[in-house]
């Protein structure tokens, strides 16, 4: 039996139900862990600092990125960056102190190259996948969405780079089961046990290790 | 018209779904929705071959019936629903099975479930009125509507480990 963790749910006062609902509802639908992660401009809301498991720092510049890197690694377990922009993707996937790039596919481009995608083998970042673009983009920019994410997942194949799904709620309605999400994943060309991987082992080795990668990969 | 033998006829599987929603919806909506996020997502012809049909539905636990070598696809469309007339919903298979009455046994059991409808002032963790209670999940409209909007709901959802007034 896998143990299914979602690490991309924004809570409250970010999103529109608490840390506790959240969890109430992911148990139900069969995840054993969920991590809340905030955006980084929503952290200082957190009533207790200490409530979000990981952060997805919003930077506008690589040398923002740089800097806010710097001041969430000591006190989150998770450490993703919010993509979209290239030279966000590409920073993001330099620093070795990067848990997670989430949804570099939001710009006008795909996001990831293969120079991106061997940096981020090379210091184990991982590639977020946000499922949400099923049901929360309308036709167009769902279809364009996919092909950047089915391209990126196929580079991530290619170079060995770690995959997580995440659905990325920002409420209940957002959270799907995990059969669910493994046959959505199946659309973007992934396979069972890419999937399997991508919500069990990969996730939970990232809380696990709470940003202490292993030092012969870097 | 003789009827095709047995063997001739198509074979279904009967995927179990649960509803989470915000307002009532009613079959015909859950049944148009379905088939307009499948052909959004498969195009005319792979609709064509899922034969998707909503069997049954009590307004929070119903059956799809689909083509039995097309469960994934129609799982993938479930999954994709995120509103039904404009208001937010969730559809959560809950499990697969070849015959209605072996899915309603195994799937579609009476949950008793206390659903009440409040109304009380509530400060924490919000300012706002909680409306409805489902065993211990509550939910709250918010004075500030800012949260909501920007997740696209109406309520705000606490449990009542987060308010233990509202017991």
């Amino acid at each position: 039996m896998h143990e299914y963790v979602d690490i991309g749910i924004h809570a409250f006062p970010e999103g529109a139900d608490t840390p506790k609902r959240f969890n109430l509802v992911a148990n139900r639908l069969g995840f054993s862990e969920i991590a809340v992660t905030a955006h980084s401009p929503f952290w200082s809301q957190f009533p207790d600092s200490s409530l979000p498991s990981g952060v997805e720092i919003v930077a506008a510049t690589v040398r923002d990125l740089r800097k806010k890197i710097a001041f969430f690694r000591g006190m989150s377990t998770i450490v993703s960056v919010h993509g979209g922009d290239e030279r966000i993707n590409r920073a993001a996937c330099k620093d070795d102190r990067v848990d997670v790039l989430m949804h570099p596919e939001r710009g006008k481009f795909s996001g990831i190259n293969q120079v991106t995608a061997k940096l981020a083998e090379k210091n184990e970042v991982a590639l977020g996948l946000s499922l949400d673009y099923f049901w929360k983009t309308q036709e167009m920019q769902r279809s364009r969405l996919l092909a950047f994410q089915r391209r990126n997942v196929s580079l991530c194949q290619k170079f060995g780079v770690q995959v997580i799904i995440t659905s990325d709620a920002c409420s209940r309605f957002d959270l799907r089961a995990p059969r669910q999400l493994k046959a959505l994943a199946r659309l973007l060309l992934l396979t069972d046990r890419e999937a399997e991987i991508a919500l069990s082992e990969a996730p939970l080795n990232i809380i696990k290790r709470g940003g202490k990668k292993t030092e012969a990969n870097l | 018209m003789k009827p095709l033998s047995p063997t001739l006829r198509d074979n279904y599987r009967y995927v179990a779904f649960k509803l989470s929603f915000e307002d009532p919806i009613v079959t015909r909506d859950l049944q148009t929705e379905i088939e307009r996020t499948a052909k959004s997502l498969f195009g005319d012809i792979g609709v064509s071959k899922l034969s998707i049909r909503v069997v049954a539905f009590d307004g929070t636990k119903g059956l799809v019936r689909c083509d039995f070598r097309h469960v994934l696809e129609l799982q993938a469309a479930l999954a994709s629903i995120g509103k039904i007339k404009n208001s937010r919903v969730c559809v959560t298979t809950i499990g697969t099975s070849g015959t209605i009455k072996a899915a309603i046994e195994k799937y579609l059991q009476i949950e008793e479930k206390i659903r009440r409808i409040i109304s009380s002032y509530v400060t924490v963790p919000i300012s706002g009125k909680a409306v409805r209670v489902y065993g211990k999940e509550i939910d709250i409209i918010p004075e500030d509507r800012k949260t909501v909007d920007r997740a696209d709901v109406q309520f705000i959802g606490i449990t009542i480990d987060d308010n233990e007034r509202l017991i």
